[in-house]
C-alpha cells in the first residue's frame, strides 16, 4: 500500500493551554451565537470548532428556511400558541423552554444575522409581487401564506458572515480541533465543569481549555444504528463529523440527559439508502407545494385536514376552514389534527394512480416556481452546487420537466424497523431555564439540547446559552471576590487532563512504536460493529436480556478498541475518536432504555417484555452516570412551569435591553 | 501517513480538479468541514482528494473557489431521474 508524507506538521507530544471567562464547544449556528451572546457581555470568550466556521455544521454550507418566527411583523401566532402545538404535537415530549425561547427570540437572531451581513428579505425585488413576499418588509414566507411564521432566508450568505463577525468583536476562535472531553472540578463525574480537552485535526497537538463556564453546543449523535464505510458522508443527514461528541463527553462527565431512549425508523439520508435530500421529486418542505404527478401525467390532489380536495394552488397554502394555522408543508408524520397541513392524498396500492411519482413545478405561477427551483434549492444546504448547478448543467428545466419520486414524503428511501435514527426531535441534554446543564459551569445550545430541531431553534438557544454563561460568571465570579458567595471556582484536575492526553494519543502511538499496522481495528470496522450490534440489541423493540447482552457487546467491543484501535495521521485518529463517541452515545441509549420499562408511543419506544400493570403516567426519564453507577429519575413532562411567566422572569434584562436594540 | 487507497471508497471521486483552472490557491482545503482534502506537495497544484468516501456533498468547496475549478458529483447510485413532463403516460 502506498504511503503518502502527511502534509500537515505533527505534533503528537505537544500541549497548548487556553483560558477564558466563557468557553464555547462547536462552532455551528449555535455555537457562533453563543459566542457573540456571551462576548455582548464583555467577557473573554474562545470558541473551539472541528471544521472552519466560515462553513461548518449541519447549517454550515446553507439553509433554505426559518421556522417560528413567530415575533415577526407579519407574524399572526404569538410563541405561545406556536410551543403550545409543539407540544401537544410531541404528547408533551418536548423542550418547552428550548422551543420558546426559538419562538420569542428567533426573529431577533434573524436580525442579528441580517446586520452582520446575512440575507434575509428580497431586498432585490426579485419576487415582488409573490403571494408569499410582505411589500413592506421585503420578507418571504413558506408554507403557511396566512399565518407568516417561517420565513425563507438566504441561508448560504449566513455562515461567511458570522465567521467575520466573531473576528470583528474579538472572539478567539481555535478551529480544525476536535473537543474530546469536559474536564470537571478535581476530576470527578459530576462535577463543576471547569474546561475542556482537545486535539488538532491536522497536527495532532493536545490542547487544554480553562473557563469559568462552558457552552455546550455540538451536534446530536449519528451512525449509532446506520453505517455505509464507503460512503460515510452519505450515512447521516448531518455533516459526516458531526457525530454526537457532546452527548458523549456529557454523559462521561455526569450530564444528565433526556429522552435517550427515542429513535424512529430512519427517514432521511441514512446509509447510503437516500437518494440526495431535496434533489429527488418531493413536496416537503423545500419542495412546497410543489405538484405530484403519476407516471400517466394525472395529478395526485393535495386536500386539506378534513379530506376536502384544493384544486387552487393557493389554497395549499392556506389553513382550512376553522383551523388557526398549519405547521409544516407537506403535513407531519403522526401529526394532530389542530396543525395538520394540506398534503397529497396517498395513493399507495391506488390503482387509478401509476408509479413512479414525479414533482411538477411547471403548473405552478413563474414565482412560486422560481423561489423553489431557484432560491430555496439554491440556498439550502447540501443543494445549491450538486443539485441546482448540476441539474441545471445536465437540462434539467422546471418548466418542462418533472422530477422522479423516490419514497412517500420526503423520504426517498424506505428502511426496515431495527434501521434507527436519532431524527427529528432526539434525546440529549436536559436543561433548565438558564440551558443550564444538572453540571455547575456547563450550559447547552442547538443541537446538544434534547427535542432540538432547525436553524432557528440553534441560533436562538446558542444566544441564549451564551449570555446565560456569561451572566454567571459575572455573577459568580464577581461576589466570590467579595466573598459573598459560596461558589466553587473549581480546580483542573493534572490526572484528568494526563488520562485523556494517553487515551487519545494511544491509536497513533502504537505506530510510531512498531505496532503492525496489520494487527489494529481501523474506525470504520468499529462502526460497523457498533451499528450492527445497536440493530440487533437495541431495534425497534427492546428487552431488558437483550439491551443487557448489547451492552456486554459494547463493553467488549470497547476493550479491545482500547487495545487495538489505530489511526495512521490525525485525520483519522479524528475520525476514530469520533468512533468512540459513537460506542459511548450507544451505551447511553441502552442506559435509558433500561430506565424506560415501558413502552411510549410519542418516544417511538417499544418494550417488547413490559408489565402492563408497571405503567405510569407518563414522564420525562432524566439518566446521568454517577461516581457509583447509573440515576434514572422522572421528571414531570411540564417541570418548566408556565413559559410565558418563566422566560420574562428569567430574561428581564435581555427583554428591556431587546426592546431598545430592534426599534 | 495516509493510504491513498485503502479507504475503500477510492471507487468513486466526489470531487474532481480541472488541473488547468485550479492555481492550487488551497481555499477548498481551507473551508472544508470534513477536511477531506489534503494540500498538494507541490505548490500551485490542486488539492489531493485524500478522504473522498467522508464528503458529505455540502459543495462549500466549489463555492469557496475562485476559479471555477472544482466539480463535485453525487455518485451514480445517487444520480436521479427527470423525464419531459409531455413525454408521461407514453414513454413508460
Amino acid at each position: 500500500m502506498k504511503k503518502n508524507e502527511w502534509p500537515y506538521e505533527l505534533k503528537y507530544g505537544e500541549k497548548k493551554e487556553y483560558s477564558c471567562d466563557v468557553l464555547i464547544l462547536g462552532g455551528g449556528i449555535a455555537g457562533c451565537m453563543a459566542a457573540l451572546g456571551a462576548r455582548e457581555k464583555g467577557l473573554n470568550v474562545i470558541l473551539v470548532e472541528k471544521g472552519a466556521v466560515a462553513a461548518s455544521g449541519a447549517g454550515g454550507s446553507g439553509c433554505d428556511h426559518w421556522e417560528s418566527a413567530a415575533t415577526n411583523p407579519c407574524s399572526k401566532v404569538t410563541p405561545e400558541e406556536l410551543v403550545d402545538m409543539m407540544l401537544r404535537d410531541n404528547k408533551g415530549f418536548n423542550n418547552g423552554i428550548s422551543h420558546y425561547i426559538e419562538c420569542r427570540e428567533g426573529y431577533d437572531r434573524l436580525l442579528d444575522i441580517e446586520k452582520m451581513g446575512g440575507k434575509i428579505r428580497d431586498t432585490e425585488d426579485e419576487f415582488k409581487g409573490a403571494d408569499f413576499r410582505d411589500e413592506d418588509s421585503k420578507l418571504m414566507f413558506a408554507y403557511d401564506y396566512k399565518n407568516k411564521f417561517t420565513i425563507r432566508i438566504w441561508g448560504t450568505t449566513f455562515k461567511t458572515a458570522m465567521a467575520k463577525e466573531l473576528k470583528r468583536v474579538g472572539v478567539n476562535v481555535v478551529e480544525r480541533v476536535m473537543v474530546t472531553s469536559l474536564l470537571t472540578d478535581q476530576g470527578k463525574v459530576g462535577g463543576k465543569v471547569v474546561g475542556a480537552t482537545g486535539i488538532h485535526t491536522r497536527t495532532g497537538e493536545f490542547m487544554v481549555f480553562k473557563a469559568k463556564a462552558s457552552v455546550m453546543a455540538m451536534s446530536r449523535p449519528a451512525r449509532i444504528w446506520l453505517f455505509n464505510p464507503a460512503m460515510v458522508g452519505l450515512s447521516e443527514f448531518r455533516p459526516t463529523q458531526c457525530i454526537g461528541s457532546g452527548h458523549a463527553m456529557g454523559w462521561r462527565a455526569g450530564a444528565a440527559f433526556n429522552m435517550m431512549e427515542k429513535s424512529v425508523r430512519a427517514e432521511f439520508s441514512a446509509a447510503g439508502k437516500s437518494y440526495p435530500p431535496y434533489g429527488a421529486g418531493n413536496n416537503h418542505n423545500t419542495w412546497y407545494p410543489a405538484s405530484i404527478l403519476d407516471a400517466n401525467g394525472k395529478t395526485v390532489p393535495y386536500a386539506d385536514r378534513d379530506g376536502r380536495i384544493l384544486t387552487d394552488y393557493k389554497d395549499r397554502c392556506l389553513p382550512a376552514n376553522g383551523q388557526k394555522f398549519f405547521m409544516k408543508g407537506g403535513g407531519i408524520d403522526g401529526g394532530i389534527y389542530e396543525i395538520e397541513g394540506p398534503e397529497t392524498i396517498s395513493v399507495e396500492g391506488n390503482p387509478e394512480y401509476k408509479l413512479p411519482l414525479y414533482a411538477d413545478l411547471s403548473d405552478l405561477p413563474e414565482l412560486e416556481r422560481k423561489v423553489i427551483w431557484g432560491m430555496m434549492v439554491g440556498e439550502e444546504g447540501k443543494t445549491k452546487v450538486p443539485i441546482l448547478k448540476n441539474y441545471t448543467k445536465a437540462g434539467f428545466d422546471p418548466e418542462k420537466h418533472v422530477l422522479q419520486c423516490y419514497g412517500s414524503g420526503w423520504k426517498s428511501a424506505t428502511f426496515l424497523s431495527d434501521e434507527r435514527q436519532l431524527f427529528g426531535l432526539p434525546g440529549g441534554f436536559m436543561n433548565d431555564w438558564h440551558l443550564k446543564s444538572n453540571l455547575e459551569g456547563l450550559y447547552v445550545a442547538g443541537d446538544a439540547l434534547f427535542a432540538s430541531d432547525c436553524y432557528g431553534h440553534a441560533a436562538a438557544t446558542g444566544h441564549y446559552a451564551g449570555r446565560h454563561a456569561a451572566d454567571y460568571v459575572k455573577e459568580a465570579y464577581e461576589e466570590n471576590e467579595n466573598g459573598t458567595s459560596e461558589f466553587t471556582r473549581g480546580e483542573i484536575s493534572q490526572a484528568q487532563v494526563e488520562a485523556e492526553w494517553t487515551r487519545v494519543l494511544k491509536p497513533v502511538m502504537k505506530l510510531e512504536s512498531g505496532y503492525s499496522a496489520n494487527q489494529g481495528y481501523r474506525w470504520q470496522e468499529v462502526n460497523m460493529a457498533i451499528s450492527k450490534t445497536m440493530q440487533h440489541y437495541c431495534g425497534e423493540v427492546r428487552t431488558e436480556d437483550m439491551l443487557n447482552t448489547g451492552l456486554a457487546q459494547l463493553e467488549r467491543i470497547e476493550a479491545e478498541l482500547s487495545e487495538r484501535s489505530i489511526a495512521d495521521n490525525p485525520h483519522e485518529l479524528t475520525r476514530l475518536l469520533e468512533v468512540m463517541d459513537i460506542l459511548t452515545v450507544s451505551k447511553l441509549i441502552i442506559q435509558a432504555s433500561k430506565a424506560r420499562k415501558y413502552s411510549v408511543a410519542p418516544l417511538c419506544f417499544t418494550r417488547g417484555d413490559e408489565a402492563k400493570e408497571q405503567r405510569k403516567d407518563q414522564t420525562f426519564l432524566v439518566i446521568k452516570k454517577t461516581e457509583d453507577g447509573i440515576d434514572a429519575r422522572e421528571v414531570a413532562l411540564d417541570y418548566y412551569g408556565d413559559l410565558k411567566t418563566n422566560y420574562e422572569e428569567f430574561n428581564k434584562e435581555y427583554i428591556e435591553a431587546e426592546g431598545a436594540r430592534h426599534v | 501517513m495516509y493510504r491513498e487507497s485503502g479507504y475503500g471508497a477510492d471507487f468513486f471521486v466526489p470531487i474532481q480538479y480541472d488541473e488547468k483552472k485550479c492555481i492550487g490557491c488551497n481555499l477548498c482545503v481551507d473551508i472544508c468541514q470534513v477536511d477531506v482534502l489534503l494540500p498538494s506537495e507541490r505548490k500551485g497544484e490542486n488539492p489531493i482528494v485524500a478522504f473522498p468516501g467522508e464528503c458529505w456533498y455540502c459543495g462549500s468547496c466549489v463555492m469557496a473557489c475562485k476559479t471555477d475549478a472544482i466539480r463535485l458529483v453525487h455518485p451514480l447510485m445517487n444520480q436521479v431521474r427527470w423525464v419531459e413532463k409531455d413525454s408521461l403516460g407514453s414513454s413508460l
